[in-house]
């Protein structure tokens, strides 16, 4: 049941636009090498975007009071959409042609590190606010914030190094702890408040 | 006791208000706009960068040529976050599932999408206050010369109206909240990765367009197509603007002839920016670099000529002063000498590519870039040393021997920091060792010897120095003196490094 109330239209239509971005590589010609790394980024914050509305569940006042507790329902659609993630990233991957296509396993360190943020700030969403969609604004918290690393990251703690940049390894020992960090954040956000108290969300705003 | 004075309910709204009612809606969607998270994180961030970096390019002497289009890149940010909120704000009623309310009011929805876009022409507005604010305050300080574009500040506000607008169509054409965060993804591709990949006439459909040189040019010959640009930009923002009222239902005669109207604009405005440059801009950037005194105009100032651009004039009073400080500091004859400072470019290449000046061959004439500031003054200093010393350009340019040490004594002794003014002077910003010195046209050498004893010099007492090179000129200014020989005659321990020049 919870197959069917996954939110598969918004998270089919992100990896669509993702796959169509991973797939510019290819007719990009002698620039691709340049732009393979960035067209790949891109289409993992696009397919980003779309994982934030996974936990949307307009009825979510009414399953409150299921027995199954909040952290197996959130597993449960996390569960159901990581054989999605793993299809659709190998899928990106292999529309980058072999010569183009950066060290798979660092950037795929840096999508799961992306998708569990993603997934994580959408769990902390739900165990804050009373919103039942809380993807919009995670959507834009995700995006404002992938804007600023960008623009103004201390260069010390470089994130987004192009390949065969000398900060390449050292980077991705920081998306490590990224990861880390995400899923940390995202298992205690899933866990269900013992109290009910929240930040007033008045409705319309 | 309280009084309850119940009075009926008048609603003032008539069939006729609705432009009053469009302009309410207008007045709170742009409130909520610019008070979201995004938009107000995006223009903290624009603010705190612009206020951050403001005149660390341009040393204080800047152009104001370059300013306008320095002014282009930050507000993409701001568009950006405004295409986010704008998106999810006019969404905002079918999430929160309050379409159905708003049919019973005065406002169809394309008036409705009306005042959505009046809140992106005042997000507009606003980036163009610190547009102006910023090329103000560059425009302001004493330095600044030549003249800004009008067509190339509007581009950052139109960078931000299109953009806005753009969410807005997004909005009207998809109805899902999905739309809004990809659209950015790849907007944020396209102005991350997109600007300068290409060249050609195909670079100028991207909102803004990046130079790959920072060549100061004068003006007339920079040969950016800037007004056929905006009114490219101005175009794309107010089709996606009708377009998504006509996609919200405002099927009205008016938007119908607007649609037609910005479609013709863009096109008017595409095409006419892609012509390349004019046969007459070609010629004038020939004149300019090969023949440039045929567009200058001569200046005497304390005996000295200073044949410049006219952009140029202002400059003239501070390329003396450092003239005047360098003879101070020499002697014989050269303390009195009179020299050309002709100002001379490379514009053939435009803002494309950057070209070596070669040297003048003629007594007396120094070289001057379109740069101020910063190393571009101990570099004029150079040269002008050079010349005093070796008598032209070419001559001082391929000096191999001591007299090396005179050149940079007068080029940096009258410094009030003399050591730094040499690290900024030499290529690789070091005090020691050998290096090569830049100056406006080709460099010059200063081997390990010569160093040691101009540093010697340098923590000597600046005027029993000047005496000794005063008393000296002669033998220092002698072709082949070594700088042994230099040390002995200004009265400084011999020098222990290599003293031989490159080949």
């Amino acid at each position: 049941m919870a197959c069917r109330t996954l939110p598969w239209g918004v998270v089919g239509t992100a990896g669509g636009a993702g796959l169509l971005l991973a797939a510019l590589t290819r007719i990009t010609g002698e620039t691709g090498e340049r732009l393979s790394l960035h067209l790949l980024r891109a289409a993992v914050l696009a397919f980003a975007a779309g994982l934030v509305f996974l936990l949307d569940d307009p009825a979510r006042h009414t399953t409150a009071t299921v027995p199954t507790p909040r952290p197996v329902r959130i597993a449960l659609r996390v569960a159901l959409v990581v054989p999605a993630t793993a299809a659709w990233w190998t899928a990106a991957l292999l529309l980058v042609p072999t010569e183009l296509r950066p060290p798979v396993a660092d950037i795929t360190l840096e999508a799961g590190a992306a998708f569990a943020l993603a997934v994580a700030g959408a769990a902390v969403a739900v165990r804050f606010t009373e919103v039942t969609r809380p993807g919009p604004r995670v959507a834009a918290g995700l995006l404002t914030s992938a804007v600023l690393v960008m623009v103004c990251w201390p260069g010390r703690w470089a994130l987004f190094v192009p390949v065969g940049d000398e900060r390449w390894a050292a980077a991705h020992d920081r998306w490590a702890v990224v990861l880390a960090g995400a899923v940390l954040v995202g298992a205690l956000g899933a866990v269900e408040p013992l109290r009910r108290w929240a930040w007033p969300v008045v409705r319309g705003r | 006791m309280t009084t309850v004075v119940e009075r009926p309910v008048v609603s003032d709204v008539r069939p006729g208000s609705s432009a009053a009612a469009v302009a309410a809606l207008a007045l709170f969607e742009t409130r909520r706009l610019l008070t979201r998270l995004p938009v107000i994180i995006a223009f903290l961030v624009y603010l705190g960068w612009t206020v951050w970096r403001g005149g660390t390019d341009w040393d204080g002497y800047p152009a104001l040529q370059d300013v306008d289009r320095a002014t282009q890149g930050a507000p993409m940010l701001v568009g950006l976050a405004v295409l986010l909120s704008v998106n999810l704000a006019a969404l905002r009623s079918r999430r929160h599932g309050t379409e159905h309310h708003f049919s019973v009011l005065v406002l169809p929805p394309w008036r409705r999408t009306v005042a959505h876009a009046l809140s992106v022409v005042a997000a507009a507005l606003l980036t163009a206050v610190c547009v102006a604010a910023q090329f103000g305050r560059e425009a302001l300080r004493p330095g600044a010369i030549g003249h800004g574009s009008v067509a190339e500040l509007l581009v950052g506000p139109l960078t931000v109206l299109l953009s806005g607008l753009v969410g807005l169509l997004m909005a009207g054409l998809v109805r899902s909240a999905l739309a809004g965060p990809l659209t950015v993804v790849f907007f944020l591709f396209l102005t991350l990765f997109g600007t300068g990949t290409s060249d050609g006439w195909s670079r100028w459909l991207m909102p803004v367009v990046v130079e790959p040189t920072a060549n100061t040019l004068p003006s007339d010959l920079l040969g950016r197509p800037a007004a056929w640009h905006a009114l490219y930009l101005a175009g794309l923002a107010l089709c996606a603007g009708l377009l998504a009222v006509l996609a919200a239902g405002g099927r009205k005669p008016v938007v119908m002839a607007g649609v037609a109207g910005a479609v013709a604009m863009t096109l008017v405005g595409g095409v006419a920016q892609a012509g390349g440059d004019s046969p007459a801009l070609v010629r004038a950037r020939e004149r300019a670099t090969v023949n440039p005194g045929q567009v200058q105009t001569c200046v005497p100032r304390d005996g000295s000529t200073y044949c410049v651009f006219p952009e140029w004039g202002p400059r003239v009073a501070d390329w003396a002063g450092v003239v005047d400080r360098v003879r101070s500091l020499a002697g014989g004859s050269a303390h009195e000498q009179k020299v050309v400072v002709r100002q001379r470019i490379e514009a053939r290449y435009g803002l494309s590519g950057d070209g070596a000046l070669t040297p003048l061959e003629r007594p007396h004439e120094v070289t001057v870039g379109t740069r101020w500031g910063g190393n571009r003054v101990p570099e004029f200093s150079a040269a002008v040393a050079g010349v005093l010393v070796a008598g032209n350009e070419k001559a001082s340019t391929s000096i191999c021997d001591g007299r090396m040490v005179t050149v940079m004594w007068l080029a940096v002794g009258w410094e009030s920091d003399p050591v730094a003014a040499l690290r900024r002077v030499r290529l690789d910003d070091s005090a020691t060792g050998s290096a090569l010195v830049l100056q406006p046209t080709n460099g010059m050498y200063m081997t390990d010897a010569q160093t040691e004893v101009l540093r010697e010099l340098l923590d000597r007492p600046r005027g029993e120095v000047t005496a000794r090179v005063r008393s000296h000129w002669a033998e220092l200014t002698e072709p082949k003196v070594t700088a042994a020989r230099a040390a002995a005659l200004l009265g400084v321990k011999a020098p222990e490094g290599d003293d031989k020049c490159l080949d």
